[in-house]
């Protein structure tokens, strides 16, 4: 069972960093968005675009040379983009349909036609071939008492970096700390002088960045592929409501957690040649969870319903 | 007025319908009757789970996203009662049980799962629902793609198509041959829109009834209805599982139609699917769904057409990619622009969480 561990915590960043930015932009816009797959995908397929030498063998945007760019650069561009992504939903789709008091589960429909709608674009310019970074392949080594390869680790390292920078900036920055007013109350935070407006923008944007930067980590650790979100989103929606839906704190730790959890579980006696069923458990918990304590582990009981 | 409004819509969805039907016809010049033959087939199954799936969301506001589950269930338990093969190299295989009994315990078993699915709906608002039934749907299919011995994993299960079939009377294999259409799908067809009759009908009662009132009410105002002493969480329930059962017959018929199944069919999209054709045919209308359906399917089944002028040779990667980048885009715009679809109530639509 120790042996899945290591891949357990990097499923578990993966997952954490999705999580965080699923449940800030859920307690800011109170959206449940379905399309937030499809921006983690965008972050992989960018930096794949924009990383790609020109000599590689890249099956994406066929009809547009690869630009051959380094893979830091890249990345930063990719989330970037996504970033981008996120403000341009905000300003054309979701900001229009706030402003005509549209209501929450129509909203939330609207995202599941976004998802499909965006996902098979993918499908169409990015081909459904499975693909990897143009990264050269690493040996695995132990560190402490859990395997991987050096550059996972480094995954693993940012992902934790990220997620404390994240912290810091809703708890001691002004954007940050506007975003949980807003989060809080729209009214009492718009009479405190804070355009909402503006901080639900940012939130749109911060969210989509992390999104796609969990994109890259997937990617990286695994590989690129047009559905590669729609894959995790449900994932994603565990560790979000095993923290607690609409925290952040609760998002990183419920997401470390079912990350752990389905990994961990493939080493059980009883899933012994049943490893696909593995995702079904996190589901499972994540469905008992809501039926006993609604609010998560970390969440206020007010926040619910 | 509002009268005037309402057969307004209903001429112009019917125009719209056999707008779609003539389209398809003058489109496919050689053989539009096996066109619209598959057509109608799809848009019956598709119809009566999106009947099921409006009296969740249209009549008591349940948000269902876990509708392919319903289907599937009553789909894997049927055709596991009667004589099927599970497997690459699967032997025949049956309980004795005649079809007729196999679909009525499916359905029953698909009313349960419903029943059990609900359960969390009565502590949870509407979009933790959603997030709860779709997770449900995927442990189910889970579940069934791993139990490899009982349903045939990846392979799926085949060889049962016999058991509708044997029950085919002879007008309809003359029907069919004298048009030159398959007979065996001309049956499902038949079948899947009896049982729309049938269920529209038993529909249209309920819905009269004081149950579909108070359902209804449910829908608008929970606390109303537990101060008038009846019980919100049983009647959310027994909802649940009378669309579930409608699903669970749907799915069986899907089966059917398929002539072999696989987990795959089961696949969020599904549901997706079905959302599309309710909210096109109109949440909390009866008949909506059936126009929607055939409508939706015109749509579809003429996109191929679409994709052929984006790509020269497109292959069926991007023939499917064009298609559900419609559905998607159709749901968008539906939800945007028109929610209450071509029949819905705009008064009766609950879009707001509770």
């Amino acid at each position: 069972m120790l042996d899945q561990l290591g891949n357990g915590l990097l499923l578990g960043t993966i997952i954490s960093v999705a999580s965080v930015a699923l449940s800030l932009l859920y307690g800011v816009t109170k959206i449940v968005n379905f399309a937030h797959g499809e921006i983690i995908a965008l972050g992989a397929i960018a930096t794949l675009f924009f990383s790609s030498p020109i000599d590689y063998r890249i099956e994406f945007l066929g009809f547009i040379p690869p630009l051959g760019l380094s893979f830091a650069i890249s990345c930063f561009l990719a989330v970037l983009t996504c970033g981008i992504f996120g403000g341009i939903l905000e300003l054309f789709l979701f900001r229009p349909l706030r402003k005509n008091n549209v209501g929450n589960i129509a909203v939330l429909v609207v995202t599941i036609g976004l998802s499909i709608f965006v996902r098979h674009l993918y499908l169409l310019f990015a081909t459904g071939k499975v693909q990897n970074f143009p990264l050269e392949l690493q040996r695995r080594q132990t560190y402490l008492f859990f395997d991987m390869t050096p550059r996972n680790l480094n995954v693993l390292i940012a992902g934790v970096i990220v997620m404390l920078l994240v912290g810091f900036f809703l708890t001691y920055t002004r954007i940050g700390k506007a975003m949980r007013a807003v989060r809080d109350s729209e009214d009492l935070s718009s009479i405190s002088g804070i355009n909402s407006d503006n901080i639900i923008l940012m939130t749109w944007v911060s969210s989509s960045m992390l999104a796609g930067l969990a994109g890259i980590f997937q990617a990286t650790i695994n590989d690129v592929r047009w559905n590669m979100g729609f894959l995790i989103l449900l994932l994603i929606f565990a560790g979000t409501v095993l923290g607690g839906i609409g925290t952040s704190f609760g998002a990183m730790v419920g997401g470390f957690l079912i990350g752990i959890f389905v990994q961990v579980s493939v080493g059980l006696p009883f899933m012994e040649g049943h490893t696909e069923a593995k995702n079904a458990i996190a589901l499972a918990i994540m469905i008992i969870i809501l039926l006993f304590r609604p609010q998560g582990i970390f969440g206020q009981k007010e926040r619910i319903s | 007025m509002n009268r005037l409004l309402r057969s307004k819509n209903l001429i112009l969805t019917i125009g719209l319908t056999i707008f779609g039907i003539v389209l398809v016809v003058t489109l496919n010049p050689d053989g539009y009757l096996r066109v619209l033959l598959n057509l109608l087939t799809f848009a019956g199954i598709y119809g009566l789970s999106a009947i099921g799936l409006n009296v969740h969301f249209g009549w008591t506001g349940l948000l269902n996203f876990g509708h392919a589950s319903f289907m599937g269930v009553g789909a894997y338990v049927t055709l596991l009662l009667i004589p099927h093969a599970a497997g690459r190299e699967g032997d025949i295989t049956t309980t004795g049980l005649p079809l007729f009994v196999a679909i009525i315990i499916g359905v029953i078993s698909a009313a349960l799962f419903g029943l059990l699915l609900g359960l969390p709906a009565i502590r949870l608002r509407g979009d933790y629902l959603a997030i709860v039934t779709i997770a449900a749907a995927e442990i189910f299919r889970l579940l069934v793609r791993d139990l490899e011995n009982i349903t045939g994993g990846v392979y799926g299960i085949i060889s049962y198509s016999q058991n509708l079939q044997q029950y085919r009377p002879g007008f309809v294999t003359n029907l069919a041959t004298k048009f030159d259409i398959a007979p065996s799908q001309t049956w499902v067809c038949l079948i899947a829109w009896i049982s729309i009759v049938l269920v529209l009908f038993l529909l249209k009662r309920l819905n009269n009834s004081p149950w579909g009132r108070a359902l209804r009410a449910v829908r608008e105002d929970e606390d109303a209805v537990r101060a008038m002493g009846k019980n919100a969480v049983w009647l959310k329930l027994q909802s649940f599982m009378l669309g579930a059962g409608i699903a669970g017959l749907s799915g069986v018929l899907l089966a059917f139609n398929y002539g072999s199944l696989e987990t795959t069919v089961f696949i969020p999209l599904l549901t997706f699917y079905v959302w599309a054709i309710m909210i096109l045919g109109g949440v909390g209308s009866l008949v909506g769904p059936i126009f929607g359906s055939i409508i939706f399917w015109v749509i579809i089944s003429e996109t191929d057409r679409i994709a052929y002028i984006f790509f020269e040779n497109a292959n069926g990667q991007q023939l499917a990619g064009v298609r559900f980048l419609l559905v998607g885009f159709l749901i968008m715009i539906l939800m945007i622009f028109r929610p209450s679809g071509l029949l819905g109530k705009k008064e009766e639509l609950l879009l707001d969480v509770k």
